[in-house]
């Protein structure tokens, strides 16, 4: 909330400097969003005088000025401005001078003669007919009063107050306010709080002969007190008023609505004023609206209601909406005679709704959002009247109008000064306690350590012992709190095993040269398109955001591989000519769409490779690698992935559950994400991988045998997988099988076509004995009659 | 013969001294011991001596032979080091040349940071712990102080997915998970993914990290919560780090306070780093409210606590002067080798 430090001054002592009073306000707990000093854009600029004027011998509608600018000497101004005459007193922005909108003046010639400056308009001051009258007129701005040449216009307009913009935390509505601020001050300054104690006069008869007020729902409104004025004298707002509501950012309008903006502002109770003589009926009723009803609020908007908003209406249909906006048909208008005026109580989650149902929010819905005072609601309402009846804009009817449905008690609490002490943790004197709680308006008693503490309704936030607890040390001050070691049993921090196996991936990665990625968890609404998934793919059953920031962030991701393929793209875009990359993630599972109830999310993993050295191969190395962390026992099938490479892609068993899918990305899908080279892809579950249970490492003695080595040449069908070779050598070895190795593939010349030529190395060695050459023989002629059956012939 | 003896070994031994190469040295040696070689010529005489000169003779023979053995294999190894010498010198390298390059990969910036969060709190006895980012409006909301309409509702912009499911705004609401399934006394962290509706730009994003402090046990005080934070900054920030706590709001801590530490850069004098303040927000912490804990089932006249929640971009980007959070979450490789 924005307020004037003059303003402030009005009710509280302030006897420090704007610098100081912010940080210790900051310490309190009032964080200062900007202290803006008022005409601070404004440099060497002073009141002139104009001695003389001549026409310019060069131009038809530029004047030369002989100005006082109180520096003896007159000094010369050229000016475009026609409004001027010799003898007025006017703005003179001198040599090297600054104006609010940033220009820098300096001496120079203009069409050949010399200008010392520049004469200003009220708009180059950044005024308005608000600020000084005047300012709006098109030309030079002639200023009242002949002020002395050379004086500073920041002093002639009056410009030497501060703004401060507090920042108002949630728990404290009652701060949202003039009055609210200045208590706080005065409890930091320790200085004298002067609230204003409304009085007034009326002129006799009684409000109920003017009107009666029903309040059909009080749940909504626990409290509605209304007044009557008649023979409004409605007119401009005196320059103090006017000033107060700029300075909060509202804009003056006339005496009456002005009134009722500035106790808002300095009371923090939204008031509203109907033109009495619009009300139908003579009756104001506050209920819920009636279905179909709407109303045409005063910005012109006309809004369909719905039964659960509240209104006020007159005999005949809604004529505001409560707390919200006025209606333009009761609306204050310059030749209103009489009025109506309400303060009251409405419930905050109730305004809150409606006004984000219809998309408004005023100053005044936002006081209700947070919630007022219903106690205060009665003290707007005289302070308005006291405006009224000081500033003459009318005359007041005796007797007012209060519903309310009871009135709260005060809160008591009982604490001992020790349980307050505890929670900070600092030995603040039990005095210092009780007379930090009386300064701030809680009524504080004490029977030795007991204190009775009385909560007033307007500090509704303080609800027990941690609230008072808050209120001591933020006045007691938080440099008090010193800092102690942990203390308690001594305990071990853990991770979740989840974690640690994680970890160790990531550990894994690194070292296999791979970068760690982070992407958002959701994707375009149409990102899974580019896999070219059939329709009723699972991973197209995605859960919606339903306030996305647009359609780019709009689902939550049932798989990484489209953000992966994304960083790829961007990396290559770069001319980044080789990558490998991985992501450590969640995939948001729905039970069923719309969800209803929490998604299953997913541990999952993506991988992506590419350049010159990656293929295939290079990426199953990696998942191998990945696997064998795990513990897991793998398998590889062949899939058909439409995202993949049709040839080139393939599905990881991890103990017979599918574990992985990788391959090369089908080079439609990369050019989607433009990209024209070979890149390779994978994506892991890791819900899978975390679920192995991997077996406890156990030593095996080092061979103590030779072992013996023999190469297996073999021609097969082309088709034929080498795992099934792979298999047959493995099953004829047996036990004795140490190791196997793949050094040669190839077909074409002197291979028969649908051939190919398969060759491998196979080390046999046996644990307990040298093998004698009858063992290897035998162990021979089983690989050999095993790959037979498998349909690998042995070269001759 | 004897004088023939020394003829020998001494033109052998000038001839072993001025032999070039090993090629050479293996010459003489197979011309003065070798089957045909002169001294060995000498034994073969033997026969023709004397039985008394022969003793004297052969002991002479064998001398000359050792010593032209010892001569030899004295010049091959000198030689050998010569030559091994000379190989060395012709294998200079220039140690400016590029380096054969290891491969390595590495975890993200982000995560750098969290897994040294990490150490720093198990090393004080917390439990690392995790939560699930879609939540419900109960866990997320409600039993953290802010019901339906709250105002404070406001403070966060929130994704919702469904009637009363969102996308979690704070990692508070692990908070609450825990204290519904251990009881006190309690120490856990939980880093992790919140969201929040905030446009994309330098200093903002839609996806970000904290990290989730809790406490509950019987006796604690702020001060706990200050000492637990002090010990943090001292690890991230540097040992002459200073924590600050202004007080502040958070529906689900009474008392609250935002947690500054003196800035790094100018010690805190004030420099741009801070905004001349000299200290910069770091997160945001309080006393466990008492509604909190008595939702969760705990007795806030028996146990206390603190929580706290620390944002893990803005360490991320002030510990490594990113300037842009978008870096973060745009991976470019020469971005990410950078850590």
């Amino acid at each position: 909330m924005k307020i004037s430090l003059k303003a402030l001054k009005y009710y509280v002592d302030i006897n420090v400097p704007v610098e100081e009073l912010c940080d210790r306000m900051v310490m309190a707990g009032f964080e200062i969003e900007e202290i803006e000093k008022q005409g601070d854009n404004i440099k060497n600029v002073v009141a002139a005088k104009i001695l003389k004027i001549t026409p310019h011998g060069n131009s038809d509608h530029l004047q030369i000025c002989q100005m006082d600018v109180g520096k003896g000497e007159p000094v010369q101004i050229v000016t475009g401005a026609q409004n001027i005459s010799e003898g007025d007193y006017v703005p003179a922005a001198l040599d090297d001078s600054y104006l609010p909108n940033g220009a820098h003046i300096v001496a120079g010639k203009l069409r050949g003669e010399e200008s010392n400056g520049m004469l200003c308009s009220g708009d180059e001051l950044g005024l308005t007919e608000d600020d000084y009258e005047g300012a709006a007129v098109n030309g030079i701005l002639i200023l009242k009063g002949n002020p002395v040449p050379g004086t500073d216009m920041r002093e002639v307009l009056g410009l030497d107050d501060y703004i401060i913009d507090f920042k108002i935390t949630a728990n404290r509505p009652d701060c949202n306010c003039f009055l609210g601020v200045a208590k706080e001050i005065s409890v930091v300054l320790g200085t004298e709080f002067k609230a204003p104690k409304p009085e007034y006069k009326t002129v006799g008869q009684n409000i109920s002969d003017y009107i009666s007020v029903e309040v059909r729902n009080f749940d909504l409104c626990p409290r509605y007190i209304g007044r009557v004025v008649k023979n409004l004298r409605i007119k401009e707002s005196p320059e103090w008023m006017k000033k107060a509501i700029t300075a909060s950012g509202m804009r003056p309008i006339n005496n009456i609505v002005d009134i009722t903006n500035f106790v808002m502002l300095e009371t923090g109770q939204p008031m509203h004023a109907f033109n009495y003589n619009d009300i139908a009926g003579k009756k104001i009723i506050v209920r819920n609206a009636a279905e179909g009803e709407t109303i045409t609020t005063l910005d012109g908007t006309d809004h369909n209601l719905t039964p659960d908003m509240l209104v006020i209406a007159d005999g005949e249909r809604p004529s505001c909406l409560a707390g919200i906006m006025g209606g333009k048909e009761s609306e204050i208008e310059s030749d209103t005679t009489d009025l109506f005026l309400e303060s009251a109580k409405f419930r905050r989650d109730n305004i809150r709704h409606t006004g984000r149902t219809l998309g408004i929010r005023t100053e005044a819905s936002g006081r209700y959002e947070r919630g007022i005072d219903i106690i205060n609601v009665e003290y707007a309402m005289e302070r308005a009247l006291q405006l009224i009846y000081d500033l003459d804009a009318g005359d007041i009817i005796d007797g007012a109008i209060d519903l309310n449905n009871g009135l709260p008690e005060e809160r008591i609490i009982n604490v001992t000064t020790d349980k307050i002490k505890e929670l900070i943790g600092v030995d603040v004197p039990d005095e210092k306690i009780i007379s930090i709680l009386n300064s701030l308006y809680l009524p504080t008693t004490a029977n030795g350590k007991e204190l009775t503490v009385r909560v007033p309704s307007i500090r509704d936030d303080v609800e027990g012992r941690a609230d008072l607890a808050e209120e001591v040390m933020r006045i007691y001050g938080c440099d008090h709190i010193v800092g102690k070691p942990m203390r308690g049993d001594v305990v071990r921090g853990r991770k979740l095993p989840e974690r640690i196996k994680c970890d160790k991936i990531k550990d894994f990665m690194s070292a296999a040269g791979a970068r760690e990625i982070v992407t958002y968890s959701f994707i375009s609404s149409s990102a899974v398109d580019s896999l070219l998934l059939p329709e009723n793919d699972e991973r197209r059953k995605q859960i919606k955001i339903i306030n996305p920031l647009g359609d780019e962030y709009s689902t939550m991701r049932t798989q990484l591989t489209t953000s992966m393929l994304t960083v790829l793209s961007t990396n290559i875009n770069r001319k980044i000519t080789n990558g490998r990359f991985y992501e450590i993630s969640k995939r948001f599972i729905p039970k069923q769409l719309p969800i209803t109830e929490q998604p299953d999310e997913i541990p999952t993993m993506s991988v992506g490779i590419y350049g010159d050295d990656e293929d295939f191969f290079t990426l199953k190395g990696i998942i191998e690698g990945i696997m064998r962390l795990s513990g897991a026992h793998t398998q590889y099938e062949r899939i058909s992935e439409p995202y993949l490479h049709p040839g080139r892609q393939a599905l990881v068993k991890a103990n017979n559950t599918v574990a992985a899918v990788f391959g090369e990305v089908h080079p439609s899908v990369a050019a989607s994400y433009g990209i024209d080279s070979r890149v390779y892809v994978a994506e892991i579950k890791l819900d899978v991988l975390l679920g192995i249970n991997k077996r406890k490492t156990v030593y095996k003695p080092l061979p103590k045998f030779p072992a013996v080595e023999r190469d297996f040449a073999m021609l097969c069908d082309a088709e034929l997988p080498v795992g099934d070779i792979e298999k047959a050598i493995a099953k004829g070895a047996g036990r004795l099988l140490e190791r196997l190795e793949l050094f040669d593939v190839y077909s074409g010349s002197q291979i028969p076509d649908g051939k190919k030529s398969v060759a491998y190395s196979v080390w046999l060695r046996s644990a307990n004995s040298t093998l004698t050459d009858k063992e290897i023989d035998a162990v021979n002629s089983a690989i050999i009659k095993n790959l037979e059956s498998a349909g690998a012939e042995l070269r001759k | 013969m004897k004088e023939k003896i020394e003829t020998i070994r001494a033109a052998a031994k000038n001839a072993i001294a001025a032999s070039a190469d090993e090629n050479e040295i293996e010459e003489l040696r197979v011309k003065y011991l070798g089957k045909k070689g002169e001294l060995t010529a000498m034994l073969k005489q033997m026969g023709s001596l004397s039985p008394e000169e022969r003793p004297a003779m052969g002991q002479l023979v064998n001398e000359a032979k050792q010593k032209l053995e010892t001569l030899i294999a004295e010049k091959k190894a000198q030689m050998k080091e010569k030559a091994t010498e000379m190989r060395l010198k012709a294998e200079t390298v220039d140690i400016t040349m590029p380096a054969k390059p290891v491969k390595t990969g590495g975890i993200h910036p982000l995560n750098h940071v969290v897994n040294d969060m990490i150490d720093i709190f198990m090393s004080m006895g917390f439990d690392v712990v995790d939560g699930p980012e879609v939540e419900t409006d109960h866990y997320n909301f409600e039993c953290l102080n802010v019901p339906a309409d709250h105002p404070a509702r406001d403070m966060q912009d929130t994704f919702y997915l469904g009637e009363n499911l969102l996308l979690r705004t704070q990692t508070s609401a692990a908070q609450i998970r825990t204290m519904e399934t251990r009881k006190p006394p309690i120490r856990v962290i939980c880093p992790g993914r919140v969201y929040r509706a905030d446009e994309v730009d330098a200093t903002h994003s839609p996806v970000f990290h904290q990290l989730e402090g809790l406490v509950v046990d019987k006796g604690i005080s702020m001060c706990d919560l200050k000492g637990v934070l002090e010990q943090f900054a001292q690890e991230i920030y540097g040992k002459d780090a200073k924590v600050r706590f202004r007080p502040s709001f958070f529906p689900f801590t009474e008392p609250s306070v935002e947690v500054d530490v003196s800035c790094s850069e100018c010690g805190g004098k004030g420099c741009r780093v801070c905004k001349g303040a000299g200290w910069i927000e770091i997160l945001g912490a309080g006393m466990v409210h008492p509604n909190v804990l008595r939702s969760c089932g705990i007795d806030p006249d028996v146990y206390s606590g603190f929580a706290f929640g620390i944002g893990i971009d803005r360490i991320t980007t002030t510990r490594y002067k990113i300037s842009d959070i978008r870096l973060l979450f745009e991976n470019d490789k020469r971005f990410l080798e950078q850590f």
